[in-house]
């Protein structure tokens, strides 16, 4: 459809307006309310407003939770990034292929994604429970004691087990994303990459990743942004209390509604805003370089 | 003619007297009493009290106390509050009176003030700046509860001194049975070894400074109190895994008689089987060393008032009707608690026991987190917790605690 050059300029403008407004409100308000927050110490919305400055920032960086939090951050962001990409992309191309029986598999691997994080959380909570779960009864039947460890009551082992749920979680998401990308790979390209002589690998090096550029841009600053922000998996298995899982989330919480800090809780979510804000900005500036460049 | 007129009269005198006998005054009451039993039992003293006053009808809100804790803030600065609120006597109730946030109750008792039927000892833990803020509901004691059939089976008496303590806990180790039980995801639960092992080693006197904040965690004499902990631990005498299990599953492993003994409160006997009730008992605390004074912890649950309510008279009816004898029985009575009004008699000959044993005490606490700003006891119970996975850190862990004491006390000033 062709836009009349007719049209009034605001029209889009006016169907744009409630979301608009709504955004605003709901989304872009908040986050400057949070930053004026972090410089003031206060118990609550209301009540004991004081103005500190930058008071709030400089405890964060001598509080040694705040630095496990971030710890544990890095590690989510690690393997929450560098597990489900790749494997997302892994089983996608497993499916593109027409297989009997493609369609059930597919479906079987996506479930997880239907589940909430608190059921998933919960779920796993049985699995991993040292005595009865699944996990560490598996485990002892095939001999691996000493490997039936205290996965969520264990300081060592905490933050992985919670890692591990999450990545199970992420992969049918890639998955979902990449297959979707696959369908707009051209059939004739690949083709043409087969009779120019292209072995698999060199077809798919060359012609199938770069065609799903786009798709591993959503992919990966999705699961960046997921990684930084993982909270409810942490909230469910741990109730927050077992602070050597802590994430930046987590901690917010805590600080902010267990011990009513608000501005200490609001100079958290400072933080993590703007850690995920360098991630995505490094990694889009990259993309879009490469973009250029070709 | 007359007749007539005389009909309108009656009609306009019963209309009013029809209509406000339909018009009710619902009242709100936030309850964090989720575990079946305390709940079941709330619902009765509500029934019993819209019976007496079927003007005023009670809608209880229960909320698992973790969420309710979180939401407490809110509750109470809400515009259009819950009209009560269950709650804690001591630091936790403080802390909002501070910011005038509660409306006083100091008439809302029988008689019209506190004194007449509650005891003079709980006055404190309910007042602020000498208003009264809360008004108590029950209480209980904790104490060493264990598995009366594990400890016949293996020959065991129930110990009074450190000693015997050890002893015990090496022949329920040696017999195949988790000697304590802790349910240490639930942070809390550690709160009460740290109370009673610091009282028995260092007096109540000494705690009450620790829980004031005036005393470091690195103290040698606190250093002594973990050291006893962290023994335990080294010993091999807590209970496997203790970490993944809350408060209510590692009291099953005490019913099912895996473990022998527990420190926990007298609400532990909430949750246990109907079956299991009768071989779960308990005893006090062990003597440390030469010591024979001994301190118990007795928290005291109750119900508070936002500053916003919007039905303070019907809520106030409700509360008097809750501190009298009636209403403290009905609630006490079924869940085997102390009553805090001083008419209501001692439900059983357990809690007779539990009452004797807080008589006999020179020390009493409410409890670490209502003793100690909130988030120090957080921060404390999660070193505890720490010290019993690790013991060889003990040092490190309370170094680090000690520092978020000094930063913690120093913001409340």
């Amino acid at each position: 459809m062709k836009m009349g050059k007719n049209k009034a300029w605001w029209v889009p403008w006016a169907f744009l307006a409630l979301p608009l407004v709504l955004y605003l409100f709901w989304v872009i308000l908040p986050v400057f309310q949070s930053l004026a927050y972090s410089f003031t110490k206060r118990d609550s919305i209301i009540f004991g407003t004081q103005w500190v400055g930058f008071r709030n920032f400089a405890r964060l960086f001598t509080d040694g939770q705040f630095w496990l939090a971030i710890r544990n951050n890095m590690v989510w962001l690690v393997f929450f990034v560098g597990i489900p990409v790749p494997l997302g992309l892994f089983v996608a191309m497993l499916f593109n292929t027409e297989r009997r029986g493609n369609r059930l598999y597919k479906t079987l691997f996506y479930l997880p994604m239907t589940l909430s994080f608190a059921i998933i959380g919960t779920m796993w909570m049985w699995i991993y429970n040292p005595d009865f779960g699944a996990l560490n009864t598996f485990l002892r039947m095939v001999g691996l004691d000493s490997v039936a460890v205290q996965w969520l009551g264990d300081k060592r082992y905490m933050t992985g087990a919670l890692v591990a749920v999450g990545v199970w979680r992420q992969v049918p998401y890639v998955m979902i994303l990449y297959l979707a990308g696959l369908k707009g790979v051209p059939g004739e390209l690949v083709e043409a990459a087969m009779i120019d002589g292209a072995s698999w690998w060199q077809r798919f090096r060359h012609v199938v990743i770069p065609m799903l550029a786009p798709a591993t841009v959503v992919a990966m600053t999705i699961s960046v942004i997921d990684s930084l922000r993982s909270f409810d998996i942490v909230y469910v298995m741990t109730n927050t209390k077992a602070r050597a899982a802590e994430v930046l989330a987590s901690y917010m919480y805590s600080s902010t509604f267990h011990y009513s800090d608000y501005g200490y809780g609001s100079a958290i979510a400072v933080m993590q805003f703007l850690i995920t804000l360098g991630f995505i900005l490094v990694y889009v500036n990259n993309v879009l370089k490469n973009e250029i460049e070709r | 003619m007359r007749k007539a007129f005389l009909l309108i009269l009656a009609i306009c005198l019963v209309l009013p007297v029809a209509t406000f006998a339909q018009k009710q005054t619902e009242i709100i009451v936030m309850s964090n009493y989720s575990d079946q039993a305390p709940k079941d039992t709330m619902a009765a003293v509500a029934a019993e009290f819209m019976r007496l006053n079927p003007t005023i009808k009670v809608t209880i809100n229960t909320v698992a106390h973790e969420q309710f804790k979180t939401q407490l803030v809110n509750y109470l600065t809400a515009k259009n509050p819950p009209d009560l609120l269950t709650w804690f006597a001591g630091y936790r109730m403080q802390q909002h009176a501070v910011k005038g946030l509660l409306e006083p109750l100091d008439t809302a008792f029988p008689g019209g003030k506190m004194e007449k039927e509650f005891p003079a000892a709980f006055k404190d833990a309910c007042s602020f700046k000498g208003k009264v803020y809360m008004m108590p509901n029950s209480w209980y004691w904790w104490a060493v509860y264990y598995n009366k059939d594990v400890f016949a089976s293996l020959g065991l008496k129930p110990p009074k001194t450190w000693d015997e303590f050890l002893a015990v806990c090496e022949a329920l180790k040696k017999g195949g049975v988790a000697p304590i039980a802790i349910g240490a995801k639930d942070t809390w639960t550690a709160g009460g070894w740290f109370d009673y092992m610091d009282v028995a080693v260092n007096g109540g006197d000494f705690h009450k400074q620790l829980t004031a904040g005036t005393v470091a965690y690195t103290d040698p004499k606190v250093l002594k109190t973990f050291g006893y902990l962290a023994d335990l631990s080294k010993k091999g005498y807590i209970m496997p895994n203790a970490t993944s299990y809350s408060w209510q599953e590692a009291a099953n492993v005490l019913f099912d008689g895996k473990a022998g003994m527990y420190l926990m409160g007298q609400f532990v006997k909430d949750v246990a089987p109907a079956d299991k009730k009768d071989s779960i008992d308990f005893f006090k605390f062990p003597l440390v060393g030469a010591n024979t004074k001994y301190g118990v912890d007795t928290p005291l649950d109750g119900f508070m008032m936002p500053k916003n309510s919007k039905n303070k008279v019907a809520a106030k009816k409700f509360l008097l009707f809750m501190a009298t004898k009636e209403g403290q029985e009905l609630f006490a009575k079924p869940l085997g608690r102390l009553a805090a009004n001083i008419n209501v008699p001692v439900p059983n000959a357990d809690a007779q026991r539990g009452l004797d044993m807080v008589k006999g005490a020179t020390w009493a606490m409410l409890f670490y987190d209502r003793d100690a700003p909130e988030e120090m006891a957080a921060k404390g119970m999660n070193a505890i917790v720490d010290i019993l996975q690790t013991p060889d850190n003990m040092n490190a862990i309370l170094a680090a605690l000690d520092k978020e004491r000094v930063r913690i006390y120093e913001e409340l000033k």
